[in-house]
């Protein structure tokens, strides 16, 4: 069904990150923020991008916000990584979804609520490090790539899952020795992502525990935000609450904590 | 999103938090309607993956389980769930409870009557006298052996007793318990459960057209599970001589286990068993009796008096049946396949050895049998993904392989429908040797599709 020269003919087409954004992301790195959104001007797919983003309800600003340097004033040096990146992950989303009842909209919303809420989690970690934001913007990048793999396999999958409680997960890490998770990080690496970010997403997955320990924590952390989300009404009429494997013994310590942060009654 | 079905339950495994309004985003209208339809006796859905629940996220839930009950009388419950989950659901719903609440999924299998794993020791506690007597009771009818705790000092006392017991039960609610004609597999045999009340009703319950399709398939011995049956009356006993009759013209064997006869006339066992029908006290005297279980053709099954033809319907549709077939095999094996020649005749497997077989009929607007020779190494790959590792332990590749070739039929069905060809399909049956399977198959001719999975031969073999 899906081979491991699949896989890699998938990584391989993946376009490297357009100059644009390399740019935009070395001048944040160096804390650059005007220059960085002088960079951000020349690419007008991106501009529109975080115009859109950050006017999002979960953003919560009174007035629209259009202007790129306002924008980055606005969402200070991480900030403006997270959401650059969120473009970049953006940027591999297929025109048209099959798996997934989803679209360019929804995807988006998805992105901004994961990444809003890894901002609430992170603060209330008291972690202020950008890398660390950012590595929320790589998680979608895992309904992308099963969107991808699967879209052609959909009866199959659909027939095997009638009588096993697969996830995509699973049936591809069966399949190919390689998880979604892995091949996320295959696209950090060619995206020249910070290591930390794949090193979290793989902690989120659930089933890979770091032996570091805090980023073990923050991978629990992702994994709850994860399903907290997949559990919103939007993301399980789109067919993402059982895409991966819940694992709920993974989550168990920090649980009441999430839901204190969360306000769940 | 729609149920895993396995050994005739069919569960749900909704993950993370179910609150609000969200839960109606599972079940659409055709997702109820789906599992309505299903040919099971127990529709469950498990909490396990679920970390945050309340009423609101639940009553979508329950009223599918309301829906599917009315539809076909599945029991219908909540399954998986700690203390704390148990006594909320009971604080939500209160004395409005009308589905039932098992602690794990394997407690809930004892309530389904699977026979596989009858015979089990039951420990069992609930602080309701009328629920520790309810699940007793149950329990015993389907074939374990419970012990009740009167209090719960006795039952943490008892419970703390290493290897005493196969099963505890707590934390586990029976509500209104099914009351289906239901289908169940055991080794080769298929079995039945009746209840209550037998009279002209059974003519709509009972599934005629899977029964005769299940004959074709090659199943030789029907087994009715009736010991919760309180009566019988004429109209029941003139159904039942019928499908004795029809059954001797297969060799078949039906038989009636635990009957009470204490409510039903006793010249109405004397028609039945002149009909050819069988009666046994209890379940174990067959299934435990090999000797017995191969006389009465589970192992196997015998000859077909009235064989049948393929027929130019089901031949036209040959490519629908070998694409199905394929695409499973190579989805599950991630090989490419290779068709090498298809003929009629008789079914040719020129090496017998290390082979294993697996049959599942169709039968609605086209009926026949769809047959599956497998090495033994492509089957155990083919169940790898299944069941996530390598395994030698054959009775686990069967199942698997048994799961496999229902996927097949799922997908021969889907196809089928495509062209507005609407058929439903047995459940598969298993052959451990080619030499079960030729009993079967002697004297019917078919087509005969030989095909390779990187340069493993495999047998399809298409016939009515």
């Amino acid at each position: 069904m899906i081979t491991t020269q699949k896989i890699n003919n998938y990584i391989d087409k993946i376009p490297p990150a357009p100059l644009a954004l390399k740019k935009t992301i070395f001048l944040l790195n160096k804390g650059e923020l005007i220059q960085a959104a002088k960079a951000a001007q020349s690419d007008l797919a991106l501009k529109a991008y975080l115009k859109n983003l950050v006017n999002k309800a979960v953003y919560g600003f009174k007035n629209e916000v259009s202007d790129i340097s306002q924008i980055f004033g606005i969402l200070g040096v991480s900030g403006s990584q997270q959401a650059v990146y969120n473009y970049m992950i953006s940027l591999l989303s297929p025109s048209k979804w099959q798996l997934f009842k989803l679209n360019a909209s929804s995807f988006e919303n998805l992105q901004a609520n994961l990444s809003k809420k890894w901002q609430m989690i992170l603060a209330h970690l008291e972690i202020k490090d950008k890398d660390i934001e950012s590595a929320i913007t790589l998680l979608p990048a895992s309904i992308i790539v099963s969107e991808a793999l699967f879209c052609e396999k959909i009866e199959d999958v659909n027939i095997l899952r009638t009588a096993k409680a697969l996830d995509y997960n699973t049936i591809l890490q069966r399949l190919c020795n390689k998880d979604l998770f892995d091949i996320c990080e295959q696209i950090s690496i060619k995206w020249e992502m910070p290591s930390k970010i794949a090193q979290i997403v793989q902690a989120s997955s659930g089933v890979k525990p770091s032996e570091n320990e805090e980023i073990d924590k923050l991978g629990k952390w992702m994994h709850l935000l994860l399903f907290y989300e997949l559990s919103q009404a939007q993301n399980i009429e789109a067919g993402l609450n059982d895409f991966i494997d819940f694992q709920v013994e993974y989550i168990g310590d920090i649980y009441e904590a999430f839901s204190t942060l969360m306000d769940i009654a | 999103m729609r149920a895993i079905v396995k050994n005739g339950i069919g569960i749900f495994i909704p993950q993370g938090f179910l609150d609000g309004n969200k839960t109606s985003s599972f079940l659409s209208i055709e997702d109820i309607e789906a599992t309505s339809n299903l040919k099971v006796d127990m529709i469950l859905v498990s909490l396990k993956k679920v970390v945050f629940f309340n009423r609101n996220g639940l009553d979508a839930f329950v009223k599918m389980f309301l829906k599917v009950r009315a539809a076909n009388h599945a029991t219908v419950g909540f399954c998986d769930i700690d203390k704390k989950k148990y006594n909320a659901i009971l604080k939500f719903y209160k004395d409005d409870i009308n589905f039932s609440i098992f602690k794990t999924e394997e407690i809930a299998t004892l309530f389904a009557a699977n026979y596989k794993n009858q015979n089990r020791s039951v420990l069992l506690y609930s602080e309701d006298k009328s629920q520790r007597s309810a699940m007793a009771i149950e329990l015993h009818d389907n074939g374990h052996n419970p012990v009740i705790a009167q209090s719960e000092s006795e039952f943490l006392n008892k419970a703390s007793a290493q290897n005493a017991y196969d099963v505890i039960i707590e934390d586990t609610y029976l509500g209104q318990m099914g009351q289906k004609v239901a289908t169940r597999v055991t080794g080769n045999a298929i079995i039945y459960t009746v209840s209550s009340f037998l009279d002209v009703e059974i003519g709509n319950t009972f599934n005629i057209a899977y029964h005769n399709n299940s004959l074709n398939v090659g199943f030789r011995l029907f087994i009715f599970d009736a010991y919760k049956v309180v009566s019988m009356n004429i109209h029941a006993l003139n159904f039942f001589s019928k499908l004795a009759s029809s059954a001797a013209e297969y060799n078949a064997t039906i038989c009636f286990v635990g009957m009470n006869f204490e409510k039903t006339p006793p010249t109405f066992k004397e028609t039945l068993e002149d009909s050819g029908i069988m009666f046994f006290e209890q379940m174990d005297d067959i299934l435990q009796d090999k000797e017995l279980l191969k006389e009465l053709g589970a192992s196997a099954g015998a000859n077909i008096k009235n064989k049948r033809v393929i027929n130019k319907g089901i031949v036209t549709e040959l490519p629908n049946f070998i694409d199905a077939t394929v695409a499973t095999i190579e989805m599950m094996t991630n090989s490419k396949a290779a068709k090498e020649k298809a003929e009629v005749h008789d079914i040719i497997i020129e090496q017998t050895k290390d082979k294993i077989a697996s049959s599942i009929g169709f039968y609605g607007d086209i009926d026949g049998m769809v047959i599956l020779v497998f090495p033994t190494n492509i089957a155990k790959t083919a169940c790898e993904l299944l069941i996530g590792e390598k395994t030698d332990d054959m009775e686990l590749v069967l199942d698997s392989l048994a799961e496999l070739v229902n996927i097949v039929g799922g997908k021969i069905k889907t196809l089928l429908l495509d062209e507005d060809i609407s058929v439903d399909i047995t459940l598969p049956r298993t052959y451990p040797n080619i030499e079960s399977l030729l009993e079967i198959t002697q004297g019917r001719k078919g087509v005969q599709v030989d095909l390779s999975f990187d340069n493993d031969k495999f047998l399809f073999f298409l016939t009515r």
